[in-house]
């Protein structure tokens, strides 16, 4: 088990284009499985192969349990990276492929073709040595470089966009494979996705880059109930805004006044923020105002509805039983809870990349 | 219906044959008549100098020739000689021009130039430069690494062919590195950042997966070089001695040979070496398509 320290890594490609990776501060604790989450062009795999070895950084530096290993070859890191296309060597067959790094260091022939076996069993494939890879489905290959990787025991495990040339079953199957293998074998892994509920299913923390730098390094759940900033907000999506101004646990907004006691904004202009789940239709009292039902949909387990208060409309989703008593134009008070409501600072680009947990 | 559909296929098949005619023609009257005629010639079949009975005397004589089999022998020394150095450096070449660097462009200019200049012109610069009296022979006197000019080891007309080698490699590098180059370009870097991720150092990546992964290319180019330097004329004519001569040499001395009955042992050796070039080709496309069915 390894722990992997990012200290102030930077990777510019190019003088005349932004970092790839602008000075990333990253503790990934040994043992657990870490997202690296962002949208394309994030810097998420060039962070990956900084980690390999496969890419020099520009500055700063990796530590694998406080050692920097900057010097070290990527042969000797022991940090396997699994690509997103898989690249399994075409003109080998299965066995070799996954025999490669054993190979590579001179175990004995016998030894390498019974950890074959165990590494087949382990990703469910038997009895596939001797196919090549372009007999196999995507969803296969993907397990067969998995095995490839695990089987030189690795330190660290990065796994490159690992579900996402995968349709929906194999992605559940894929998913539920890793996190097993992930548990059984103790190795701390990284996987980089776009995907943010890739991100939150599967990782026990989560790394949010945008443009190379980290917006929020966190429990998953922290995303959705406490994100730093707007746009982060907005990257997971599905959250009202509501712009104010925040005093002394409460925002002043266009449709009222609203307690917030949890948020940890200063004061000044701000954005009130709650999930359409936290928006209690037909309740008055503390915290409530008065909207008009635009639309609803009625989705089985849930309803969702489109509410305006003032000059702002809102998305409110709510238990099935609660459809029948509003329709269309209907005047209700509306309630925000206030514990669920979070309160973001206005300006995200100011907003340093706190790190908490 | 059935017959309309059949019929309009057939038109299609005659209009086809029609459109190809020309190119067939050619095909068929220079080439293949050309072997055709060839092949009788050299079966000792030539009315116009009257010879008419077929008989494999010519190849009978040749293959008793020592002076022919030690032509073949040194043909086939040049061919392979100069295909593998000029294989691996092109390689080697091709791996050095791969990542991006200040200047590549013009670097690969440089690298590619002699493509377009002839073999011709290479041969006499061999000559210019490697001859007893040539350039490097005189700058290594001047710097008294030998005696005089005349100590300088032959390397043009000498026993070894290290003349026509030199200039075969010289030429053949690009051609054979700039379609490799090609192919490491498409195949990216990537499957090597997997081997060396897995365990591999530089050595081994190289070995066991970029090389692996370039040779269907390296190995059709350099059939290519290998058909071409073992069935070309004007190299070895103008840089190898007059005897033993290499095979496409021999054969035109023995077909000027003012003894007309050596024209069937000229055109026997021409048989042999379009023989032996055919093989190559053949033996190349069943291993490529193997390697692409794999």
């Amino acid at each position: 088990m390894t722990q992997v320290t990012l200290s102030g890594l930077t990777k510019i490609f190019d003088q005349k284009s932004p970092p790839a990776v602008d000075n990333l501060d990253l503790e990934i604790e040994s043992g657990k499985l870490t997202a690296l989450l962002g949208p394309s062009g994030c810097g998420k795999t060039t962070t990956m192969k900084m980690i390999a070895g496969l890419l020099r950084p520009t500055a700063g530096d990796i530590l694998f349990d406080g050692d920097s290993i900057l010097s070290i070859k990527p042969e000797e890191r022991g940090a396997v990276m699994v690509f997103q296309n898989y690249l399994l060597f075409p003109y080998m067959n299965i066995a070799d492929n996954i025999g490669f790094g054993l190979k590579m260091r001179k175990v004995n022939k016998k030894e390498i073709r019974s950890r074959v076996q165990d590494m087949l069993d382990l990703v469910q494939l038997p009895g596939f040595e001797d196919r090549k890879p372009n007999q196999l489905s995507g969803g296969q290959q993907q397990r067969i470089a998995l095995a490839r990787a695990l089987i030189v025991q690795p330190n660290v495990l990065l796994l490159d966009e690992p579900l996402s040339n995968l349709d929906a079953h194999l992605r559940d199957e894929m998913r539920v494979l890793i996190r097993r293998i992930q548990t059984e074998m103790g190795i701390t892994t990284v996987f980089v996705t776009h995907d943010q509920e890739e991100a939150v299913v599967l990782a026990d923390k989560v790394a949010l880059l945008f443009d190379g730098r980290l917006q929020q390094f966190d429990a998953p759940d922290s995303f959705y109930d406490t994100p730093n900033t707007v746009d982060i907000a907005t990257f997971f999506g599905g959250t009202n805004f509501i712009p104010g101004y925040y005093l002394d646990g409460t925002i002043t907004t266009d449709i009222g006044v609203f307690d917030a006691p949890n948020s940890l904004v200063p004061e000044g202009d701000a954005v009130l923020s709650i999930r359409p789940e936290a928006v209690d239709l037909g309740e008055g009292g503390e915290n409530s105002v008065s909207g008009t039902v635009l639309s609803h949909v009625y989705a089985g387990r849930y309803a969702r509805f489109q509410i305006r208060i003032g000059d702002i409309e809102i998305e409110a989703v709510t238990e099935p039983g609660q459809v029948k008593l509003f329709a269309d134009g209907d005047n209700i008070p509306v309630k925000f809870d206030p514990d669920k409501i979070w309160v973001l600072g206005p300006n995200t680009a100011e907003q340093p990349a706190a790190t908490t947990g | 219906m059935n017959r309309f559909r059949l019929s309009e296929r057939g038109a299609e098949r005659l209009s086809i044959s029609v459109l190809l005619a020309p190119a067939v023609a050619v095909i068929v009257l220079l080439f293949l008549g050309g072997l055709a005629s060839g092949f009788l010639r050299s079966l000792n079949y030539f009315p116009l100098i009257g010879l008419n009975d077929f008989n494999f005397d010519a190849y009978f004589a040749i293959f008793t020739d020592n002076g022919f089999l030690q032509s073949l022998v040194l043909t086939f020394h040049i061919a392979f000689t100069s295909t593998l150095i000029a294989s691996i450096l092109a390689v080697a070449s091709a791996l050095l021009l791969r990542p991006a660097f200040r200047g590549k462009r013009i670097v690969h200019f440089f690298f590619s130039l002699n493509l377009t200049i002839p073999h011709l012109v290479g041969a006499i610069g061999v000559l210019y430069l490697f001859q007893n009296s040539g350039l490097v022979s005189r700058i290594m006197t001047g710097l008294d690494i030998i005696q005089r000019p005349a100590d300088f080891p032959a390397m043009v007309f000498d026993p070894w062919a290290i003349g026509i080698i030199i200039q075969y490699v010289w030429k053949e590098i690009p051609f054979i590195g700039v379609i490799v180059l090609a192919i490491l370009l498409s195949v990216g870097e990537d499957y090597e950042s997997v081997a060396r991720s897995l365990g591999a150092n530089r050595w081994q990546a190289f070995r066991q997966v970029t090389l692996p992964l370039i040779m269907p290319g390296v190995v059709s180019a350099s059939v290519i070089v290998f058909a071409f330097t073992f069935g070309a004329f004007e190299i070895p004519y103008l840089l190898g001695r007059t005897f033993p001569a290499a095979l496409p040499v021999l054969a035109y001395q023995s077909y000027t040979d003012v003894d007309l009955a050596a024209r069937p042992q000229a055109m026997a050796m021409a048989m042999v070496i379009a023989f032996i070039s055919t093989l190559l080709i053949m033996a190349y496309m069943k291993l490529s398509r193997v390697y692409i069915r794999e």
